[in-house]
C-alpha cells in the first residue's frame, strides 16, 4: 500500500507541473501554429506575469486586505492585463517587422527580447529572489498520515482546476465566437484568410495576447505554488513548455496540453527513478524518443511537403 | 485626426502598462519581509516622458515632415558600393587584409587587446563550423554547444587521464566531437526545421547534464583543472617547465614573459582559424558544398536530382561539430579548466547570433560580428547594462539589417527580358 | 643552432619590446583589484564581497593610507564565469594591478588564480571555499574564509553526537560549493557509522522538489543535511512543511542569510546551519557595523567582512614588507598573524587560514539565529 501511495503522490505531483506546462505551452503552440515562429521571450513573459502578480499581493498586503478571493481576483487580472500589453508590444516591436522574411531572423529577435526582459526585470528588481508567504496553506491527505499517505495541498487543487477552465475557456472560445474562427482561418492559410478579408495583424497580435494572458495565468498560479520569484525562472520554464509543444505536436492546443501533462508525469517519476538531477534528462528523452516514432509530435498533423 | 489620437492613446496606454509595474514599483525585501515602494523619481519622469513622447509622436506622426521618410534617413551607403562590397572577390580581399591585421595584431595590442582577440578568434572558429549546419546546409542546430563541450572534455580527458598534450589530442577532440555530431545527427536529420531545433536543444542540455552527473568521470561541477597549456615543438611557455620539457624563454636565452604565452595561444587561435576558412573556401566549391545550399534551398528538388538528403545533411552535421570540436579543445587549453557551466545554451544562442547577424553563409560577416558580440559583452564601463545592450542590439540588429551585416552574393545568372 | 632558430629568436625579442611598451605606468595610489560577479545569478553574493573590501578601503585610507600611499579598489565583473574570469585577469594584469581580493565562486577563481600566480599578482579570495583553490602548491594565494572540507566534518559530528538522527538523506545543488561540502558531510557521517539512506543531487534554479520530497517521505527520512544555497533550500523547506515530510534540516554558510527565512516563511524555524563565527554579531565590530549602518549597507551577508579582512591583510602585509613586492608581501603573509574583525589571522604555507572555526547555529523563522546546543 505505501508503495502504492508513493506513485499515486508522484502521478499528482507530476499533473500538478504538468498542467503549469501546458499553459505556457499554449502560447508557443498558438504562435507557431499561425506565424510558423518560436516566441522564445515566452518564458520572460511568463516570469513578468509572476512579478505583477507579486507586485499586486504584496501592494494589498500593505493596504490590509487579507481574505484570499479579493487577492486572488486582483493578482490574476493585473498580471494578466500587464503581460497582455507585453505580449502586444513585444509582436509590435520586434515580430512584426521580421514577418515574411527568413525563419531563423525572427528567432534571433526573440532570443534577443529574452535577453533583453530577462535583464530589465533584474535591473528594475534585483536578482534577489522574492518570497511571498503560502496564500493558501493546507492538504488533503489519503490514507493513514502525512508522511506515508498521499498530500494534495489546496493550492495543487485550485492550480487544476484554475488550468481545466482555462482550457475550457479557450477551447470554446476558439470553437464557437467569431475570433477564434478566424483564428483558426488564419491558421489553415494565413494568405488566403487575409484575401478573404480577415485583418490577420489583429489575428496576429490577439494570438500574442492570448498567449501572454495564459502565462499570466500560469505565472500566478506557479507564484504562489511555490511563493518565490526571481528573474531567472522564465527560462527554462519557456524551454520546458516548448519542449511541451513540440511533443504534443506543435501547433495544435490540445497537442499542448497532452504533451504539458505528459512532460510533467515523465519529470515526476523519472525524478523518482534515477533522482532528480536527472530530470531534465529524463525530459528531452521523452522529446527525442517521441519525435522518432512520430516526428511531428504527438497530435501534430503530418505535413504535407510541397513543391 | 480622431484615428490617430485614438492610436495615440491606445499606445501611451500600452508603453504605461509595460513600464510602470515593473520599472515604477519595486519589490523589496524588508527585514523578512517583502515590501513594494516607487522607484526614485527619476525613473518616474523617465518613464513619464517616454509616454508624452510617445504620444505627441503617435498623435502628429502623418505631419511631421519626413516622419514617414525616417527608414530612408538611416545612414545608407549608395548601392554601388553595397554591391561591391558583397561581391565574393571583395570579401576575399577583405579578409585576406584581416588576416594580415591578425598576425600583427599582438605586436601593437596589449596583453589584454590580444587575449580578448583570442576569444573572439574562438567564436569566429564556432561561428565558421555552425554556420555549415545554419547558413549553407540551412539546419536549425541550437545545441551545437553540446559539440563544443564534447571537445573541451575530450582533451580535458585525455590530458588528466592519459597526459596528452594539446596537439596531440586536437585531432582526436575533433574526431570525437565529429562522432557525436554523427551519432546524434542520424536519427534527428530527418525531422523539420523547428522540431530539430529544439532536438538539438535537448542533446545539447543532455551531454551538460550528463558532464555534470558522471562526477566519477568528469570531475562533476568541478569540472576537471590544470589542463596543459599547448607546446611549441615541445617547448613550454611557463615559467617553470613540467618535467621532460625545455621552456620557451630557457632554450632562447630570453627572460621569461608570461605575454608570451598570451600571443601564442592567439597565434595557434588564428592559425586554426585560417585552417578553418580554408577548408570551408575548398568545401564550398566542391560538389558537396553546392548540395549543401541546393538542399537548403529546396530539398524536394535535390532529392528528385538523386541526392541523397540524409547523406548531404549528416555531412554538414558532422563537419560543423568537428570545427566545434577543434574550438572546444583550444577553449580548454586556453582556459586550463573545464567545467559543465561554461557550455550552457546561451552560448549555443551566442553562436547562432554571430552567424545570423553575420549575413548566413558569409565568413567576412561571421568574423564582424564575432567581433562585434565579444566587444559587446565585455564592454566593462556599461557593467550592469551590458546584457541589457546585448538584448536590445539583437533585436535592432535584425530589424535594421535582416540580411545581416556583411552578407555574400552569390554568383548568379540574371535573364534580361 | 640553425639559422632558422636564429630568425625565430629575433622575432621573439621583438614581440617581448612590444608587448612591454605598451604596458601601464604605476600610478602613486595602490590599487587593489576587486573581482566578482557583478552581473549574472549571483551577482548578490559578488555584492557583500564588493561593500566589505570598500569598506576596508574606505577606512585604511582614512586613518592615513598605506605606508603613505592611498588604496584604490577597481571592480571587475567576472559574472561568476569561467570564461570571463579568465578575461578578467589578463586585464588586471594589463592594468598592471598587483593584489586582487576576489573571485567569489570557485570555478572562477581557479582560472584565474593560475595567471596571478605566473604573474606575480597577489590574490586573496574571501568566498571561495573549494579545497582546490590552495591544493596547487602556489606562492601568491590565499584566502580569509575556511574551507569547504572543514565545514563538513564539523556538520557531520554536530548531526551525529548531538542529533543522532535515524535515517539521513543528504542532499546538494551539483554544484562545486554544494557538492563539496555534501561530500564531506557524508563521509564523515558514515566515519561515525550513521546510516546515509539518500546521497541526491537537484538542479540548481529549480522550483519544484515534489518529486524529491515524496522520495524522502518514502524512505522515512528524519534528517536532511542541504549542501547549496538559500534559494533551493528555502523552496525545499517550504514544500517539506507542506507536504508533511518530518524531517530536521540542516545547511552550510551559503544558506545562512536573512533569505532563508524570507523563503520559508515558518518553515525556516530549527534549521541548523554552520556559520563562521557571525562577526557582525561580535560587540567587538560594532563600531564597524554601525559603519556600515551609516552607508545604508547590509554587514549580515557571509562575505563581508572576510572581503573586509582581506583587504586589511593586504595592506599589513605591504607595511609589513616594506613595499608592494608581492612575493615579499606574500613571505610577510606567512610569517606574521593579522589583526582583523574576523579574529586574528595567521596562514599556513598552502594560503589557507590556520584555523577557522565553524559553529553550528539554530535559525528562527524571523531570520535571527541562536548557538545550537542539541
Amino acid at each position: 500500500m505505501p508503495e502504492l501511495y508513493h506513485y499515486l503522490q508522484q502521478l499528482v505531483n507530476g499533473l500538478t507541473i504538468g498542467s503549469t506546462y501546458a499553459l505556457i505551452a499554449i502560447g508557443y503552440t498558438m504562435v507557431y501554429g499561425i506565424i510558423g515562429m518560436i516566441n522564445f521571450a515566452h518564458g520572460e513573459v511568463y516570469m513578468i506575469g509572476s512579478y505583477i502578480a507579486f507586485i499586486a499581493i504584496t501592494l494589498l498586503a500593505m493596504a490590509g486586505v487579507d481574505s484570499l478571493l479579493p487577492i486572488m481576483f486582483v493578482a490574476f487580472a493585473a498580471s494578466m492585463i500587464v503581460t497582455s500589453a507585453y505580449g502586444y508590444s513585444i509582436e509590435r516591436f520586434a515580430y512584426r517587422p521580421l514577418r515574411g522574411g527568413n525563419r531563423l531572423i525572427p528567432l534571433i529577435s526573440a532570443i534577443g527580447m529574452s535577453i533583453f526582459l530577462q535583464n530589465m526585470v533584474m535591473l528594475s528588481q534585483d536578482s534577489k529572489d522574492k518570497a511571498i508567504p503560502s496564500l493558501l496553506p493546507g492538504n488533503f491527505v489519503l490514507g493513514e498520515s502525512a508522511m506515508s499517505g498521499v498530500t494534495i495541498s489546496y493550492m495543487q487543487v485550485l492550480i487544476f482546476v484554475v488550468t481545466f477552465l482555462a482550457m475550457l475557456g479557450l477551447s470554446l472560445f476558439i470553437s464557437r465566437s467569431r475570433l477564434g474562427r478566424a483564428c483558426r482561418a488564419c491558421a489553415e492559410d494565413l494568405k488566403m484568410a487575409n484575401l478573404l478579408g480577415i485583418n490577420t495583424n489583429q489575428i496576429i497580435a490577439l494570438t500574442f495576447v492570448i498567449g501572454a494572458a495564459l502565462a499570466a495565468v500560469a505565472g500566478v498560479l506557479l507564484g504562489m505554488q511555490y511563493g518565490v520569484i526571481n528573474p531567472h525562472l522564465g527560462f527554462l520554464a519557456g524551454i520546458k513548455a516548448f519542449t511541451a509543444a513540440v511533443l504534443g505536436g506543435i501547433g495544435s492546443i490540445p497537442g499542448a496540453v497532452l504533451g504539458g501533462l505528459l512532460l510533467g508525469v515523465a519529470e515526476a517519476f523519472g525524478a523518482d527513478l534515477f533522482g532528480d538531477q536527472y530530470k531534465d534528462v529524463v525530459a528531452f528523452s521523452l522529446l527525442v524518443l517521441v519525435l522518432l516514432f512520430r516526428p511531428t509530435g504527438i497530435l501534430g498533423r503530418p505535413e504535407v511537403e510541397k513543391v | 485626426m480622431s484615428r490617430n489620437l485614438k492610436t495615440a492613446l491606445f499606445s501611451t496606454l500600452l508603453l504605461l502598462l509595460i513600464s510602470y509595474p515593473i520599472l515604477g514599483l519595486k519589490l523589496s525585501v524588508i527585514g523578512i519581509g517583502l515590501q513594494v515602494e516607487g522607484a526614485d523619481a527619476r525613473t518616474l519622469w523617465t518613464i513619464g516622458l517616454a509616454a508624452v513622447a510617445m504620444f505627441t509622436w503617435q498623435l502628429l506622426r502623418d505631419r511631421l515632415p519626413g516622419a514617414g521618410r525616417l527608414a530612408a534617413m538611416t545612414p545608407s551607403v549608395p548601392g554601388q558600393v553595397k554591391h561591391w562590397l558583397t561581391l565574393p572577390s571583395t570579401q576575399r580581399w577583405i579578409i585576406l587584409a584581416l588576416v594580415m591585421l591578425a598576425l600583427v595584431w599582438p605586436f601593437f595590442g596589449s596583453r589584454a587587446a590580444v587575449d580578448i582577440a583570442t576569444l573572439i578568434l574562438i567564436y569566429v572558429m564556432l561561428g565558421i563550423g555552425l554556420n555549415i549546419v545554419v547558413g549553407l546546409a540551412g539546419l536549425l542546430d541550437l545545441g551545437y554547444v553540446g559539440f563544443y563541450a564534447v571537445g573541451a572534455y575530450t582533451y580535458a580527458l585525455l590530458a588528466e587521464y592519459a597526459g596528452f598534450g594539446f596537439w596531440l589530442a586536437l585531432p582526436i577532440a575533433g574526431l570525437m566531437a565529429a562522432t557525436f555530431g554523427c551519432l546524434l545527427g542520424f536519427p534527428v536529420l530527418r525531422l523539420r526545421g523547428d522540431y530539430l531545433a529544439i532536438v538539438t536543444l535537448g542533446f545539447g542540455e543532455i551531454i551538460r547534464i550528463l558532464l555534470r552527473n558522471l562526477t566519477d568521470i568528469t570531475g562533476g561541477p568541478n569540472g576537471i583543472s590544470q589542463i596543459p597549456k599547448p607546446t611549441l615543438f615541445g617547448l613550454s611557455f611557463d615559467r617553470r617547465a613540467p618535467e621532460g620539457l625545455e621552456t620557451f624563454h630557457g632554450f632562447f636565452g630570453i627572460p621569461y614573459d608570461s605575454t608570451y604565452k598570451v600571443i601564442f595561444l592567439y597565434l595557434i587561435a588564428l592559425l586554426l582559424v585560417l585552417l578553418a576558412l580554408f577548408v570551408i573556401n575548398r568545401l564550398m566549391r566542391m560538389p558537396i558544398g553546392r548540395a549543401w545550399e541546393a538542399l537548403r534551398e529546396d530539398e524536394i528538388a535535390c532529392r528528385s536530382l538523386g541526392l541523397n538528403p540524409t547523406i548531404v545533411k549528416l555531412s554538414a552535421f558532422t563537419l560543423g561539430a568537428t570545427f566545434a570540436g577543434f574550438a572546444g579543445s583550444f577553449f580548454a587549453a586556453r582556459q586550463g579548466l573545464v567545467t559543465p557551466e561554461s557550455f550552457t545554451f546561451i552560448e549555443s544562442a551566442m553562436i547562432l547570433a554571430i552567424v545570423v547577424l553575420g549575413g548566413m553563409g558569409s565568413q567576412l560577416g561571421i568574423i564582424l560580428a564575432a567581433v562585434v558580440m565579444v566587444l559587446l559583452q565585455e564592454m566593462r564601463e556599461f557593467n550592469e547594462y551590458r546584457m541589457l545592450i546585448f538584448g536590445l542590439t539583437m533585436i535592432v540588429m535584425m530589424i535594421w539589417r535582416p540580411q545581416g551585416l556583411l552578407p555574400m552574393q552569390r554568383p548568379h545568372l540574371e535573364l534580361k527580358s | 643552432m640553425t639559422k632558422s632558430t636564429q630568425h625565430l629568436r629575433k622575432l621573439i625579442t621583438a614581440m617581448a619590446l612590444a608587448g612591454c611598451a605598451s604596458q601601464a605606468l604605476a600610478a602613486d595610489n595602490i590599487r587593489i583589484a576587486l573581482a566578482g560577479p557583478v552581473t549574472g545569478a549571483v551577482a548578490q553574493y559578488g555584492e557583500m564581497q564588493f561593500v566589505g573590501a570598500r569598506m576596508a578601503i574606505e577606512q585604511i585610507n582614512k586613518a592615513g593610507g598605506v605606508n603613505g600611499a592611498q588604496l584604490e579598489g577597481v571592480v571587475y565583473d567576472d559574472a561568476c564565469d569561467p570564461k570571463q574570469a579568465v578575461a578578467v585577469a589578463n586585464k588586471i594584469v594589463n592594468d598592471g594591478i598587483s593584489f586582487v581580493v576576489g573571485h567569489l565562486c570557485s570555478s572562477s577563481t581557479q582560472p584565474a588564480s593560475d595567471i596571478y600566480e605566473d604573474e606575480g599578482i597577489l590574490m586573496i579570495t574571501p568566498a571561495s571555499t573549494s579545497p582546490d583553490v590552495t591544493a596547487r602548491g602556489y606562492q601568491l594565494i590565499f584566502r580569509t574564509i575556511g574551507l569547504d572540507n572543514l565545514q563538513g566534518p564539523t556538520a557531520g559530528n554536530f548531526i551525529a553526537d548531538k542529533v543522532k538522527p535515524k535515517a539521513v538523506a543528504v542532499v546538494h545543488d551539483k554544484q562545486q560549493y554544494g557538492e563539496g561540502i555534501a561530500t564531506a558531510v557524508r563521509d564523515t557521517l558514515k566515519d561515525k557509522g550513521i546510516n546515509v539512506e539518500a546521497f541526491e543531487g537537484i538542479n540548481a534554479g529549480d522550483k519544484d522538489f515534489s518529486a524529491l520530497i515524496a522520495k524522502l517521505k518514502r524512505a522515512n527520512v528524519d534528517f536532511v543535511y542541504y549542501g547549496g544555497y538559500h534559494p533551493e533550500l528555502g523552496l525545499l523547506l517550504r514544500q517539506s512543511k507542506e507536504r508533511g515530510l518530518a524531517a530536521r534540516f540542516m545547511g552550510p554558510e551559503g544558506v545562512g542569510n536573512k533569505e532563508i527565512s524570507a523563503i520559508a516563511g515558518p518553515a525556516s524555524e530549527g534549521l541548523l546551519v554552520t556559520l563562521p563565527r557571525s562577526f557582525d554579531q561580535d560587540p567587538k565590530n560594532k563600531a564597524l557595523v554601525e559603519a556600515f549602518k551609516a552607508k545604508k549597507e547590509d554587514p549580515s551577508g557571509p562575505f563581508v567582512f572576510p572581503a573586509y579582512a582581506a583587504v586589511q591583510v593586504i595592506a599589513q602585509g605591504i607595511e609589513k614588507a616594506g613595499g608592494t613586492d608581492t612575493e615579499k608581501v606574500a613571505a610577510a603573509l606567512r610569517a606574521n598573524t593579522f589583526d582583523t574583525p574576523t579574529g586574528t589571522l595567521a596562514f599556513d604555507e598552502k594560503g589557507d587560514l590556520k584555523d577557522f572555526s565553524f559553529v553550528v547555529y539554530e535559525w528562527h523563522q524571523d531570520g535571527t539565529k541562536s548557538e545550537a546546543t542539541k
